[in-house]
């Protein structure tokens, strides 16, 4: 099996709910070299990119999900976009659901459009992380 | 030693405001240096731990020219320019990058250089889109790199 346009609409359950915590946000904060004071302090606020740290847990399902049969070393992360409905903050217990919206084939390349909706323990829509990948199907 | 001012942080700037802004006006620039100690505090920090990152190995044998900054550290970086000049990073509504080309990172101590600029794309009451260029080495790295912020919010 590998993937193909008929994949569009495939989800995942959702992930384990992730805890935000204030010294997650503070090293993601130091990785990313932002000083700003919202990101620091028990109630800090998260970078608006620290989404990627439940993202990146979400896509290895897809990536590992054998009836896909993808390799990441042949996975290049095309494009990236976060819909806010607000920031996370230390705290926050979220799970992300992901599905893939779209699968296009161009030759060689598998084009797959990916969404992963991140909800809060108030089962509220926090963030849309929506995800282009390309992954190459070669001979080797 | 005499009474040091605190340093001008993001958030102590004062409110950006929407009334004065005009489209094509340009926000304060950012340039960042990546080193492979970066991208080894990011890879730890995300949990993104492909070698592509950290081996040179790994990534010649994937066809890289070299070890790569991880895309979402460029783009983590890029919005920087966005939220240095908001200082509110829960004002940022949405954000969107293409990776455009990778961010090589030599194996020494000056790593390499990104720089990033914004300018002001359109401006609708208080919702604001900027849009972001980011260059290494002269190259654009993000194509269509744009964010949005509601200063309302």
């Amino acid at each position: 099996m590998a993937i193909s346009e008929a994949h569009a609409g495939r989800s995942y359950p959702p992930t384990p709910p992730y805890e935000v915590t204030a010294a997650k946000i503070a090293e993601f904060a130091a990785a990313i070299g932002d000083s700003n004071p919202a990101y620091s302090g028990e109630a800090s606020l998260a970078p608006p990119t620290f989404v990627a740290v439940i993202t990146a847990a979400a896509w290895e399902v897809m990536f590992a999900d054998p009836e896909l049969d993808l390799a990441l070393r042949k996975i290049v992360h095309g494009d990236q976009g976060y819909r806010y409905r607000r920031q996370l903050r230390a705290g926050d217990r979220v799970t992300g659901t992901l599905r893939i919206d779209k699968v296009r084939i161009r030759g060689d390349a598998e084009i797959i459009s990916a969404s992963l909706d991140l909800h809060d323990a108030a089962a509220e829509l926090v963030c849309t992380a929506a995800t282009t990948f390309v992954h190459s199907r070669d001979a080797s | 030693m005499s009474a040091q001012q605190a340093p001008v942080l993001p958030a102590s700037t004062p409110a950006v405001d929407a009334g004065q802004l005009t489209v094509g006006q340009a926000l304060p620039p950012l340039t960042v240096r990546f080193t492979r100690t970066s991208l080894v505090r990011y890879a730890s920090a995300s949990g993104d731990l492909n070698p592509i990152h950290f081996s040179e190995h790994y990534a010649a044998k994937v066809g890289l020219p070299g070890v790569i900054a991880h895309g979402m550290l460029t783009m983590a970086s890029a919005l920087r320019v966005v939220t240095d000049w908001v200082g509110d990073p829960a004002k940022v509504t949405s954000y969107f990058v293409r990776f455009a080309r990778p961010v090589v990172v030599p194996d020494d101590e000056d790593g390499v250089e990104v720089n990033f600029t914004g300018t002001v794309a359109a401006v609708d009451g208080s919702a604001i889109a900027i849009a972001i260029d980011a260059t290494c080495g002269g190259q654009k790295v993000l194509a269509a790199a744009r964010a949005e912020v509601d200063l309302g919010n």
